[in-house]
C-alpha cells in the first residue's frame, strides 16, 4: 500500500500498466523559478471567453464566437493556449463577426448610448470621436490607451464626413468602423502579457492592467468591469492586499458562479451529457448548487464537494432518483442510506464517460484514474478495436462476464484494464442516468455485485465509499489544485512546475481545503503578478 | 492528344504503394492540349464514414430484422469496364455515368505481423483506423501513430501550390460538420483532410465551417451593377481595407516587444489578416460570361448540440445534426462558382469527419426525400449516429442496405457539384470538362485494420474505393477500373497529374 504518498508525488508515475506516461513536450529548464514566476504566452480568447467579452463589452448577447467560429479542442479545459493557431478561416470568420456584432451594437440606439459618451455635433466632431475612442478603446484594449492608439484610429473619421450620395453616413458611421477595427485588433482578441523587468533576471512584473485581465479571464471568463479597471488604473492590484480584496469582491458575482461551473464541468467531464435537455438542466442545477455550497456559500472544506451527505433536487429528480421530495419542491434531501455522496452521486457525472448506450466501466475507471486521480491512462493498444464492447465468452449475457477478457490475466489486457474497470463495477449499480439498479438494464438474471476497487488503494462500493477512499487517500485535492493549475495557466503544468504544483497542494490542505481561500491566495500570491518568457 | 491507354492499364500494373513504374508518356494525360484555354481545377470530397458495416458481407444485410442477402448495395458491387450498373451509393449519378470513373478494390499497405509504430511499412497505415488511415489515404504518407496528422502534403495543396499567385484564393478549404457532437469529446484532429507542404500538425489547414463565412470571404469582392451601388460598394470596400490597415499598422509596434513564442503566434495572425487585405485588394472578379454572384445563403442553419443520447435507440432528432444537407449543398454551390469564377483552383469539402458521430436519422429518415437522395427499395430508416451505424448500432437494421444509404446521401453532394460543373459552359465544352473531382470515404470493407485478422469489417483499409470526375488533362471518365489493390494515392497522382501537377508522387507513393 502506498496510499499515503498519494497527491502530487503519485501523479506522474502511479501507471504501472505500459504506455507512454506524462508529457514530453518540455523544451528545456525555464529561465527562472516557477515558484516565483510562471512562464506565459499570448492567449486567445477561447469561444466562451469571446462571447462573455462581447456581451460585456457591446451588450451582444447572440453568442456570435459559437456560430462563426471553429468548435474549440477541449483538453479538457476549452483554454489551451497551446495549441491555438490562427488561420484564414479564424481570420475571415472574425472579420465577418466583427463587422456584424459592430453593426448590431451601434446601430442599436440604446447599447450606441452606452458606448458613445458624447452627442456628436456633426459626422466630424473630431473631440466627440476621440472621447469616445478613449473610453471604448480602453475596455476594448483592456488598458490605458495612449494618444497613438487614438490617433491610428482617427482616419476612420473620415467616412463619416465623406460628402457622398450612395451612403447615409454619419459620426456613428465611423463608430462603427472604430468597433469593427477593435474587435479584430490582437490586443483585443489575445491576451497578450508583456511586463516589466525587474531585478531577476528573465522575471517580469506585470502591470496593473495585465493583472485585471489575468484576474477576471480566470474568475468571470470575461474582461474586467469598471470597478477592476478602476482597481488597476489605482496601482491596487499591484500589492497583494489589493488583488485579495478585488477578488473576494469578484467571487460575489454571477459570472463567479457560472464560471465555476464550468470548470467544474469541463475538468469533471459533463460539460455535455447525452440526456434530454430537461434532465440535463436538472442535474445541472444539481451539481452546481454543491459547487457553489461547498465555495461561495458555506466557505470551509471543499472536499465536500465529495463527501456531502444531502443534494439539491427538485420535485421531479428526486422522483428520478428515488430520493424523497424535498419541502417547497426544491431543496436539499438526505442521501442517508443510498451509497451516495457529493457530486460521485448526482445523474451528471454518473452520465460522464458513458459508451454504448449504457455505463463503461472501463470509462467510469479511466474518468476517476484521470480526473479524479490525476493520473494518465494509456491508450488501448493499436490491436485492440475500441469502438467495439467487449463481448466475452460466447454465450456471456452479463455485463461482468462479458468484461472477462480484460481481467484474464494471460491475456495483455489485464494490466491496464485491472487499473479501471474495478472501479467502473464498482459504480454499476448506478445506470448511465444515475438511478440505482438491482441488476442489468432489462436483463434480471445479471445481478449487479456493484463492489469496486482502486488497485492498492482498497475496495468500495458505490459512490459514497469510492468518494471516501479518494479523499481520504489524498488523491483528490492534489487532483483539484493540478486542474485548477492547468485551467488558470491555460496548458498542462511542465516538469519543471511540479514543485509549484506541491507547494500549492501543500498550502490548500494547510487552508483546511478552504477552496475560495485558495483561490484568493492564489491571486494574492506574488507570482501571479508576474510573468516569465516562454521557452521556444 | 487525349490519354491513348486508359488508367485501368497504369493501375493494373500497380503492385503495391511505393513502386515506382517506368511510364511511357502516352500512358499519361496530355497535358497542355491546345483545345484547353481554361485552367484546371481540382477538388476533393471526403466521407467520413465506411463502405459497409462490421461483419456483414458486401451483400448482406438485416433490414426491419430480417436477414437479406441482396446484391448491388455495396459502391463497386458492379461488373468494371464501361457501361456499369449503378449500386445503392452511386444512384445520385444517374445521367453522369460517362462523367465519372470508379476505382475499386484499392489497398493501403500495413504491417500484419506487428503493431508497432516503426514496423509500418512506406505509404503505409499505423494499425489503428480512425486516426492510422488519414495519412497514407490523403497524403500518401505513413502514418506511425494513432493521431489524426497527415505527415505529407495533401493532393489538393499540391494543386494549391502549383497555382500559387494565379487566383485570388489560393484554396477553398471547407467543412459541413460543424461539431463532433459525442458528448465530453472534440474533434481532435477529425476535422482535418487538408495539409499544406509538408505536412504535420503545423500544416493543417483549418476549414472554414461557416458556409455565411465562405461566401462572404469568395463573393464580396464583386463589383455589383448600376452606379450607385457601385458607389456604395466603393465606400464600404475602402472602410474595409481602412479598417485592416489600422489593424496591420500596429504590427510592428506590438510584436517587437514580445518574447519569441509569442512573436510567432502573433506573426502568423498578422499574416494571416495581411493575406486577407491582399485577398480584398486584387483586382475585383469578372463577372460575366457564367460567372455571378450566387445567391447569398444567409444565415448558416444552427448548430446542433451533442448528442441527447449515447447509441441507436437513444440518438434521436434535434441533437448531433446541424442541417449538414444544406451546409454541404452551399457549400458545393461555393466550390462550383468559385471554379467558374477563377477565384481558386482547389478545393476540398470535408463533408462529415474522420469518424463522424452525425446522428444519421436525419439522412435515414429524410432518404427519398432529402433532394438528390434515393430511398433504395428495401430499407427501414436507421438509428444511432453515423459511427455507430457501420458497427452495427441497431440491432434491426444493419449490414450492407443501410451504410449504402447513408454513403448515398454522401454522394448526393458530390453528383451535385460534378452537375453543376457539366451544366456550365466554358472554352467550348463545360467546367467538369476542365476539372478533376474526388471522392473518398474513409474506410473500405475487408480485413480489420487493428487486428488484423477479422473479415468484412469497416476499420478497414482494403477494398478502397475512390471517385473521380471531370475531363482535365485528357482523363476519360465512364468506366469501373479494378484497382487490384493499388494505393489509393495511385488515384489522387493520376487526379493531380490530370490537374497539371507535373510530377509523379504523392508523399511515399509514385505512379
Amino acid at each position: 500500500m502506498f496510499s499515503r504518498v498519494a497527491g502530487v508525488v503519485a501523479l506522474a508515475s502511479l501507471v504501472s500498466c505500459s504506455g507512454q506516461i506524462g508529457r514530453s513536450t518540455d523544451s528545456g529548464p525555464p529561465a527562472v523559478d516557477p515558484i516565483l514566476a510562471v512562464e506565459s504566452g499570448a492567449r486567445r480568447l477561447s469561444q466562451a471567453e469571446l462571447d462573455n467579452t462581447l456581451r460585456d463589452l457591446l451588450g451582444e448577447d447572440s453568442a456570435p464566437a459559437a456560430r462563426l467560429l471553429n468548435e474549440d479542442e477541449f483538453r479538457p479545459f476549452d483554454n489551451d493556449y497551446t495549441i491555438q493557431q490562427a488561420s484564414e478561416a479564424l481570420i475571415t470568420s472574425l472579420e465577418a463577426l466583427a463587422e456584424e456584432v459592430a453593426e448590431r451594437a451601434i446601430g442599436d440606439a440604446g447599447r450606441r448610448a452606452e458606448l458613445v459618451p458624447c452627442t456628436p455635433t456633426g459626422g466630424g466632431d473630431e473631440q466627440c470621436f476621440r472621447a469616445f475612442l478613449d473610453s471604448f478603446l480602453s475596455r476594448a484594449l483592456r488598458r490605458e490607451v495612449t494618444a497613438q492608439d487614438i490617433d491610428a484610429y482617427m482616419p476612420l473619421l473620415a467616412f463619416a464626413s465623406e460628402d457622398n450620395a450612395a451612403v447615409d453616413n454619419d459620426f456613428y458611421t465611423a463608430a462603427q468602423l472604430a468597433v469593427t477595427a477593435a474587435l479584430q485588433d490582437p490586443e483585443f482578441l489575445y491576451r497578450v502579457e508583456q511586463g516589466t523587468p525587474g531585478n531577476t533576471p528573465g522575471l517580469l512584473e506585470l502591470d496593473g492592467y495585465e493583472i485585471a485581465s489575468r484576474m477576471s479571464y480566470l474568475l468571470w471568463a470575461s474582461m474586467p468591469d469598471e470597478a477592476l479597471f478602476a482597481a488597476a488604473g489605482a496601482g491596487s492590484l499591484e500589492s497583494p492586499q489589493g488583488r485579495r480584496t478585488e477578488a473576494l469582491r469578484m467571487l460575489g458575482d454571477p459570472k463567479a458562479r457560472n464560471q465555476l461551473h464550468r470548470f467544474h464541468s469541463m475538468w469533471l467531464g459533463y460539460r455535455s451529457i447525452p440526456h434530454s435537455p430537461e434532465l440535463v438542466a436538472a442535474f445541472n442545477r444539481e451539481t452546481s448548487a454543491l459547487i457553489d455550497r461547498v465555495i461561495l456559500d458555506e466557505p470551509g472544506s471543499y472536499l465536500r464537494l465529495f463527501t456531502m451527505d444531502e443534494t439539491f433536487v427538485d420535485d421531479s429528480l428526486a422522483d428520478h432518483y428515488g430520493l424523497p421530495r424535498p419541502p417547497d419542491g426544491e431543496g436539499w434531501v438526505s442521501y442517508e442510506g443510498t451509497g451516495r455522496a457529493g457530486i460521485l452521486g448526482h445523474g451528471s457525472l454518473l452520465a460522464a464517460f458513458s459508451k454504448f448506450e449504457d455505463t463503461s466501466p472501463t470509462q467510469r475507471g479511466i474518468l476517476v484514474r484521470t480526473r479524479f486521480m490525476c493520473e494518465n491512462v494509456p491508450r488501448p493498444p493499436p490491436n485492440v478495436d475500441a469502438d467495439q464492447p467487449p463481448q466475452g465468452a460466447m454465450d456471456a449475457v452479463c455485463k461482468y462476464e462479458r468484461y472477462a477478457e480484460h481481467r484474464d490475466q494471460s491475456s495483455s489486457c489485464a494490466s491496464c484494464h485491472s487499473l479501471v474497470d474495478p472501479i467502473g463495477f464498482g459504480l454499476e449499480n448506478y445506470d448511465v442516468a444515475g438511478r440505482y439498479r438491482e441488476h442489468d438494464d432489462g436483463l434480471p438474471e445479471c445481478v449487479i455485485e456493484g463492489s469496486g476497487e482502486i488497485v492498492d488503494v482498497g475496495n468500495f462500493s458505490g459512490p459514497a465509499e469510492l468518494s471516501r477512499l479518494l479523499v481520504d487517500n489524498d488523491y483528490v485535492d492534489a487532483c483539484a489544485v493540478q486542474q485548477f493549475l492547468t485551467f488558470a495557466l491555460g496548458r498542462p503544468a511542465s516538469s519543471y512546475e511540479q514543485e509549484l504544483l506541491q507547494e500549492m497542494v501543500e498550502s490548500f490542505r494547510s487552508g483546511q481545503h478552504d477552496f475560495k481561500a485558495f483561490i484568493v491566495d492564489f491571486i494574492a500570491s506574488e507570482r501571479f503578478a508576474r510573468r516569465a518568457q516562454e521557452r521556444l | 492528344m487525349a490519354m491513348k491507354i486508359n488508367r485501368r492499364a497504369i493501375l493494373k500494373g500497380m503492385a503495391g504503394a511505393a513502386v515506382s513504374l517506368p511510364l511511357l508518356e502516352c500512358m499519361l494525360p496530355a497535358r497542355q492540349s491546345a483545345a484547353q484555354s481554361a485552367p484546371a481545377r481540382y477538388a476533393i470530397l471526403f466521407a467520413g464514414q465506411a463502405l459497409g458495416c462490421d461483419n456483414y458481407a458486401k451483400n448482406e444485410s438485416r433490414i426491419d430484422g430480417q436477414s437479406v442477402t441482396e446484391g448491388g448495395h455495396f459502391i463497386a458491387d458492379t461488373g468494371y469496364g464501361r457501361g456499369f450498373a449503378l449500386t445503392t451509393p452511386l444512384l445520385p449519378l444517374q445521367g453522369m455515368e460517362n462523367d465519372f470513373t470508379m476505382v475499386s478494390n484499392l489497398a493501403i499497405p500495413f504491417n500484419a505481423s506487428s503493431s508497432d509504430g516503426s514496423a509500418v511499412p512506406s505509404a503505409g497505415a499505423y494499425r489503428d483506423f480512425h486516426g492510422g488511415g488519414c495519412s497514407p489515404l490523403l497524403s500518401g504518407t505513413r502514418s506511425t501513430s494513432p493521431s489524426y496528422v497527415c505527415n505529407g502534403i495533401t493532393s489538393d495543396q499540391v494543386i494549391a501550390e502549383l497555382n500559387a499567385g494565379q487566383t485570388t484564393h489560393r484554396s477553398l478549404v471547407v467543412r459541413s460538420q460543424p461539431g463532433f457532437y459525442v458528448s465530453g469529446y472534440s474533434f481532435a484532429g477529425r476535422q482535418y483532410i487538408s495539409y499544406g507542404p509538408g505536412g504535420g500538425s503545423g500544416a493543417r489547414i483549418e476549414a472554414q465551417a461557416s458556409p455565411q463565412v465562405a461566401y462572404r470571404s469568395l463573393f464580396t469582392g464583386f463589383v455589383p451593377n448600376g452606379d450607385e451601388d457601385a458607389a456604395r460598394f466603393d465606400f464600404e470596400m475602402r472602410a474595409r481595407r481602412s479598417v485592416l490597415d489600422l489593424v496591420l499598422e500596429k504590427r510592428a509596434r506590438l510584436v517587437n516587444n514580445l518574447g519569441r513564442a509569442d512573436q510567432e503566434r502573433l506573426e502568423r495572425h498578422f499574416d494571416e489578416i495581411r493575406d486577407l487585405e491582399n485577398r480584398i485588394n486584387a483586382l475585383p472578379p469578372n463577372v460575366g460570361g457564367q460567372c455571378s454572384v450566387p445567391t447569398d445563403p444567409g444565415a448558416d442553419p444552427p448548430i446542433g448540440g451533442d448528442h441527447q443520447g449515447g447509441g441507436s435507440g437513444s440518438v434521436t432528432g434535434g441533437s448531433g445534426y446541424s442541417d449538414e444537407h444544406t451546409r454541404s449543398r452551399i457549400f458545393a454551390d461555393l466550390i462550383h462558382m468559385a471554379f467558374v469564377c477563377d477565384l481558386t483552383r482547389a478545393a476540398s469539402l470535408q463533408i462529415t469527419a474522420f469518424q463522424s458521430h452525425m446522428n444519421a436519422r436525419p439522412i435515414a429518415d429524410g432518404l427519398g426525400t432529402l433532394p438528390g437522395t434515393t430511398r433504395p427499395a428495401r430499407w427501414a430508416s436507421v438509428g444511432g449516429d453515423l459511427h455507430e451505424v457501420g458497427h452495427n448500432g441497431d440491432p434491426n437494421n444493419r449490414g450492407q442496405i443501410p451504410s449504402a444509404g447513408l454513403l448515398q446521401w454522401h454522394i448526393s453532394h458530390y453528383a451535385y457539384l460534378i452537375d453543376k460543373l457539366r451544366s456550365t459552359p466554358e472554352a467550348g465544352g463545360n467546367v467538369l470538362d476542365n476539372s478533376v473531382i474526388v471522392f473518398t470515404a474513409e474506410a473500405g470493407h475487408g480485413l480489420q485494420l487493428n487486428d488484423a485478422s477479422s473479415q468484412n469489417q469497416t476499420h478497414s483499409v482494403e477494398n478502397m474505393v475512390m471517385l473521380m470526375a471531370g475531363r482535365a488533362g485528357g482523363l476519360s471518365p465512364g468506366e469501373h477500373v479494378n484497382g487490384n489493390r493499388a494505393h489509393p494515392a495511385t488515384v489522387l497522382i493520376s487526379g493531380m497529374q490530370a490537374a497539371g501537377y507535373q510530377g509523379n508522387s504523392l508523399g511515399d507513393v509514385s505512379l
